[in-house]
């Protein structure tokens, strides 16, 4: 059972695929007492996988982009053009003719690479069959190479679109490496065409010295979909890194951000913002680890939950021994929509040092009705203003994206996701 | 245009207002004073269409039923409630919420639109008129405002959106000497023979800027006295109690 999945897709020849594929054997699938997995909905992910999607042999190699006729301006409507180069995948496979690149300059590079090379060797350190499932695969990858001392102003966006075919698996993969004191900005989106689709997504970041990465995740699947995304960074000394996470699509949607501080005084800022809607489950899992000393980490995640849908926040803080001065700052802020509606947040502090500042703050509420009613007393409809309110509430988050084109873009799918609910 | 008849209002099982009557003409301005407690502020949140009360009586305005009437479709049919605890919105900035209801009135008015440029052409003259730094167009709604300026906001959006008829619920409270006077001269400005005010107070300096037609005591959920501008000064010297001591015998 647990491997049936994994005897079908087409493997991958590098080390990856083998390692993957002994963890999985011995392994296996998470479960519920998997306290990562607690809020996931692992029983239904499962038989998708096996009943809907292994339904015929699946074969990597042969799939959709040219059967499926995905445009340009589709990617344009579904993912925004952000000014720079956007490599787009379709179902994990490298679609030149909806990419578009630009001259990055010399010792930076973006674009699709095979197994082998291309992506940071298999960590399997708080591994799962899920990632494994991802590793064992043959892989067209995204990667985004920033040599050290090169600074990239242009945005690199990689697009990762999933279309509902019968071989449905997409299982993207992504490398991000920026040398020592390399800057970039890179945008991750995950969207698709309406539809049944199930997509099982890894990204592995490393950061050099003083590198500095502004890194945006944004999943507007199907809400039909599944998805299962990990993001794995390793951050050098005095690097920064300002991630954003934003969910807005799938019925299913996980999104695991494993960080760990390799080397001293590094920076993360991590926010998020989930918003899941009818029977939307979306489920955030973050790990920060400080490995070294005199790292500074500022979680804040944001959601915004309607209908019957439920939204959840895990946060896994690690302080390692003999580090010191650590300081680890974790938020998560909830707006219920409904009464049907469900939050659940999870922090999970293991601090193992002394000399540790770590805060951790949870709200969970509701539109405020004075606000609402101040608002409709100037003759703004009901659902304007609730959406007023509801923007105000996920602003904070979207005013970080940059560039400002994926800040509209993102306002404009959220203003979407809120408006035409009660 | 505005006609209340047995108006009854309870909420948490507490009645507030216990058959209230009161009609305004147009152009007509009327004065509510009353005690703490009275249903000053209920009678505006009821007439504005704040849920939560269960509300019995009947009121029309211009004809049609307003207890009907969702908030929003009272406000662009007119009515403008300037609160007496206007709310802080983090996060909505002013100028968009400004903008957003001049064009849902002006929608319901057949009033085109006012793009970006001309709708802070005008919200500019409106706030050098009532001493508003223009700075406070670019922060959040009421946010972070002191009393005196939030009371200065509500007059600025009724200044903007020109209602029919406008509920002043204590916008004359908590205000310095100076700023009574800005604010005083402001809802002067507004009167005209179209446009009605409910003007909610308890000190008779506002009244004396803007001779009401009309001045009623609330007490306990009921209009229990009516008179002409005068009665606020008397009111002024000898307090409610012998109003309220009259009605009740
Ligand atoms: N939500 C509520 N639940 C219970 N009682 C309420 C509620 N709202 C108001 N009341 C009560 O109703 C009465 C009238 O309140 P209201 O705010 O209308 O008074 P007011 O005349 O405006 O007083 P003030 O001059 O102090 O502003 C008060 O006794 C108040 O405590
Ligand atoms: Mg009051």
């Amino acid at each position: 059972m647990a491997t049936s999945v994994a005897d079908r897709i087409a493997v991958g020849e590098g080390a990856d695929a083998a390692t993957a594929r002994a963890w999985l054997d011995a392994n296996g699938w998470p479960g519920r007492r998997d306290e990562a997995w607690k809020y996931t909905p692992v029983d239904e992910i499962l038989a998708s996988l096996e009943v809907e999607v292994v339904a015929e042999e699946l074969v990597i190699g042969e799939v959709v982009a040219q059967e499926v006729a995905v445009t340009s301006a589709d990617v344009d409507d579904l993912a925004g053009d952000h000014g720079g180069p956007r490599i787009v995948f379709v179902d994990g496979r490298h679609a030149p003719h909806l990419s578009t690149s630009h001259p990055l300059g010399d010792g930076a590079w973006c674009g699709a690479r095979g197994d082998g090379d291309a992506a940071e060797p298999v960590e399997v350190v708080r591994y799962d069959g899920f990632q494994a499932l991802n590793h064992l695969a043959a892989h067209e990858g995204a990667v985004v190479e920033i040599h050290a001392g090169i600074e990239v102003d242009l945005p690199i966006h990689i697009v990762h679109l999933a279309v509902p075919t019968a071989s449905r698996l997409a299982q993207p993969r992504t490398t991000i490496r920026l040398g020592d004191a390399a800057r970039a900005t890179v945008i991750e989106t995950y969207t698709g065409l309406p539809g049944a689709t199930f997509v099982n997504a890894s990204t592995t970041i490393a950061l050099g010295e003083g590198a500095h990465l502004d890194h945006h995740r944004i999943q507007t699947e199907s809400a039909e979909g599944i998805h299962v995304g990990h993001t794995r960074t390793n951050s050098g000394a005095d690097s920064q890194l300002r991630s954003t996470s934003v969910m807005l699509g799938a019925a299913i949607a996980r999104h695991a951000l494993d960080l760990t501080l390799r080397g001293e005084h590094a920076h993360a800022n991590l926010e998020g913002l989930y918003l899941p809607r009818g029977y939307q489950r979306h489920d955030n899992v973050l790990t920060v680890d400080h490995a070294a000393s005199h790292g500074t980490t500022v979680q804040l995640f944001k959601g915004v939950i309607g209908d019957e849908a439920r939204g959840s926040f895990g946060g896994h803080v690690i302080v390692r021994p003999d580090t010191v001065g650590t300081s680890a700052d974790q938020t998560n802020r909830n707006l219920l929509l409904a009464r049907t509606a469900q939050a659940d947040t999870r922090p999970w502090l293991e601090i193992f040092a002394d000399d540790v500042r770590c805060t951790h703050g949870a709200t969970v509420g509701r539109l405020d009705d004075d606000a609402l009613f101040y608002l409709r007393s100037r003759g703004i409809p009901r659902t304007e203003a609730r959406a007023m309110l509801i923007t105000a509430f996920a602003d904070e988050i979207i005013d970080h994206l940059t560039p400002a084109s994926l800040r509209g873009h993102v306002h404009d799918a959220v203003r979407r996701q809120t408006e035409d609910d009660t | 245009m505005l006609h209340i008849q047995g108006l009854t209002a309870s909420i948490a099982g507490t009645t507030i207002l216990r058959g209230l009557d009161l009609d305004i003409a147009p152009g007509e301005v009327h004065a509510v004073m009353g005690p703490n407690g009275a249903g000053k502020s209920t009678l505006s949140n009821v007439l504005t269409g704040r849920e939560g009360y269960e509300v019995g009586g009947t009121v029309t305005y211009d004809g049609n039923d307003l207890l009907a009437m969702s908030p929003e479709e009272r406000a662009v049919r007119g009515i403008f409630l300037a609160f007496q605890y206007p709310v802080e919105i983090p996060g909505v900035g002013n100028m968009y919420f400004l903008r957003t209801a001049l064009n849902a009135v002006r929608h319901e008015r057949g009033e085109d639109p006012l793009d970006a440029m001309t709708f802070l052409r005008v919200a500019k003259e409106q706030m050098a008129a009532l001493d508003i730094d223009p700075a406070f167009l670019s922060r959040s709604v009421n946010s972070g405002f002191s009393g005196g300026e939030k009371k200065r906001n509500e007059v600025l959006q009724m200044t903007m959106l020109e209602p029919r008829l406008a509920i002043l619920d204590e916008t004359d409270s908590g205000l310095d000497i100076d700023a009574l006077r800005v604010v005083a001269d402001g809802v002067s400005r507004l009167r005209s023979p179209d446009r009605s005010m409910l003007i909610i107070t308890h000190y008779p300096r506002l009244l004396d800027l803007v001779r009401p037609d009309r001045v009623h005591v609330l007490s306990a959920g009921r209009i229990i006295r009516s008179g002409d501008h005068t009665l606020a000064d008397e009111l002024e010297v000898d307090g409610y109690a012998s109003t309220v001591a009259a009605a009740a015998s």
